[in-house]
């Protein structure tokens, strides 16, 4: 193949690399480049090549039962309209998910936007002579703001302990290594994931128990049973040793990747009945329990969604690190 | 066992075909080649091979970086023993239908009326 010296003009391949997910930027963004011939054409190629790829990779990390349950609860908040609007943005979100764990400046910065927006939010309640306003005195409005300002450090704090523990846990395998010991790694994560699974299913249980004692609603504890149910029935370890390298690095990274997905879904299922319980207090009617819900509601979604952050993007560097690995033969016996 | 459409078999034959030099621009090169005078966008490529690669039909790897891909690795893939099964499956039911124009037709240069 004739190997393109001149590569494409840097804000062009800007652009394109923006439009790539992230999962394929390696390997189309330089397929991209190695066929460039002219600016044109590589726009050209970009544009017929991205929708595919972008089509694939929401196939490929679409989390249906992560979807149904956020679709769910955006419909029990906001509705018919704003779920049909927030589904092609949820689903385009699957496609361009990092492939790599926040930075601890994004993480920072995300929570310092969310702390600021709870602010505007309780500026503009009080300036505005809104319905939310009445009955509610100055020194409340006060207490509140600066709550909302001590958030700031609160979820900062939440965000980057998260980093941390992430950079503390050891990689489950990198550089290269002989097929033992890549054997040994997919099956250690397999018993893990098997014994995690386990103990989750078993929560589950326990909360459908109190939720069922507590009244809460029907669907959510028949959700929390089935979902415990399926997860015995799944976690039961698929192991074998009968492939080459690159199979048992194929299937320990489709492995990863399904209990990456897994995780996710459980994830948004244990804050669900909190969510759900929000909610069911903003229809009272109360203004003042109703401002508190929302931005406790709020946060609940960031804190979800940074769990989910940091664990996928450990699971997607888990995957990366593999698709990377070479195999080395094993270490030589010492004679007797 | 996995039945392959066209489209697949064309790309699993051109990783066949390919063997170690098997990646994204290889693979487009050859798939177009096999179905000339067809032209293929390179984009169904790849989601058909990420489709296959779900499957357990062919696994990937990334190479080294390279100084011509603008310094990216390539993506490398192979087919896996159940690509490899479900591609003679579908080279069989070719041989069959091969066999049955050749005797129905007498040869396969024959012309639409």
């Amino acid at each position: 193949m004739e190997a393109a010296l001149n590569g494409p003009p840097e804000w062009l391949e800007r652009v394109v690399l923006l439009a790539i997910p992230p999962a394929a930027h390696e390997a189309v963004a330089g397929d991209l480049w190695e066929t460039y011939q002219n600016p044109g054409q590589y726009a050209v190629e970009a544009l017929q090549t991205v929708p595919f790829v972008v089509w694939s990779q929401i196939r490929r990390n679409l989390n249906l039962p992560a979807l149904i349950l956020q679709s769910a609860l955006i419909f029990l908040c906001f509705g018919g309209p704003v779920t049909l609007m927030a589904l092609p943005l949820l689903m385009l979100r699957e496609a361009y998910r990092p492939v790599t764990r926040p930075s601890p400046r994004r993480a920072i910065r995300e929570a310092i936007l969310l702390s600021s927006g709870a602010m505007v939010l309780l500026l503009v309640s009080m300036s505005l002579h809104s319905p939310v306003r009445a009955g509610v005195d100055s020194f409340t409005w006060l207490s509140l703001f600066l709550a909302a300002l001590f958030l700031s450090p609160f979820l900062c704090l939440f965000r980057a302990g998260l980093i941390m523990q992430g950079d503390h846990s050891q990689p489950l395998v990198a550089g290269s290594l002989p097929k033992d010991a890549l054997a040994g790694a997919y099956q250690n994560f397999q018993q893990r994931a098997f014994c995690s699974n386990l103990l989750e299913s078993m929560a589950l249980v326990f909360a459908a128990a109190c939720g069922f004692f507590f009244a809460w609603d029907a669907l959510l504890v028949g959700l929390f049973v089935i979902v415990a149910l399926c997860l015995m029935l799944d976690s039961v370890p698929r192991f074998s040793q009968a492939c080459d390298f690159t199979s048992l690095r194929a299937r320990y990274q489709q492995e990863l990747a399904r209990q990456g997905q897994l995780r996710r879904f459980l994830h948004w299922l244990w804050f669900a009945p909190v969510l759900v319980a929000l909610h069911d207090r903003l229809t009272l009617g109360e203004s003042i329990a109703a401002l508190l819900n929302c931005v406790a509601a709020a946060i609940l979604c960031f804190l979800v969604m940074a769990l989910n952050r940091e664990y996928g993007g450990r699971v997607q560097e888990q995957i990366g690190l593999l698709d990377r690995m070479r195999e080395t033969s094993p270490p030589d016996r010492a004679l007797p | 066992m996995e039945s392959l459409g066209q489209f697949e078999q064309v790309v699993l034959t051109a990783i066949l075909a390919l063997d170690d030099n098997a990646y994204g621009v290889t693979i487009h090169a050859k798939v177009e080649e096999l179905s000339h005078p067809k032209k293929i966008a390179r984009g169904a490529v790849y989601a058909t091979l990420d489709r296959m690669e779900d499957k357990a039909l062919i696994s990937s790897w990334l190479s080294e970086p390279t100084r011509e891909r603008g310094g990216r690795s390539r993506r490398h893939y192979r087919l896996e023993k159940s690509g490899e099964k479900a591609l003679k499956e579908s080279a069989r039911t070719a041989q069959r239908l091969i066999e049955t124009i050749t005797q129905s037709l007498g040869g396969l240069a024959w012309k639409p009326r």
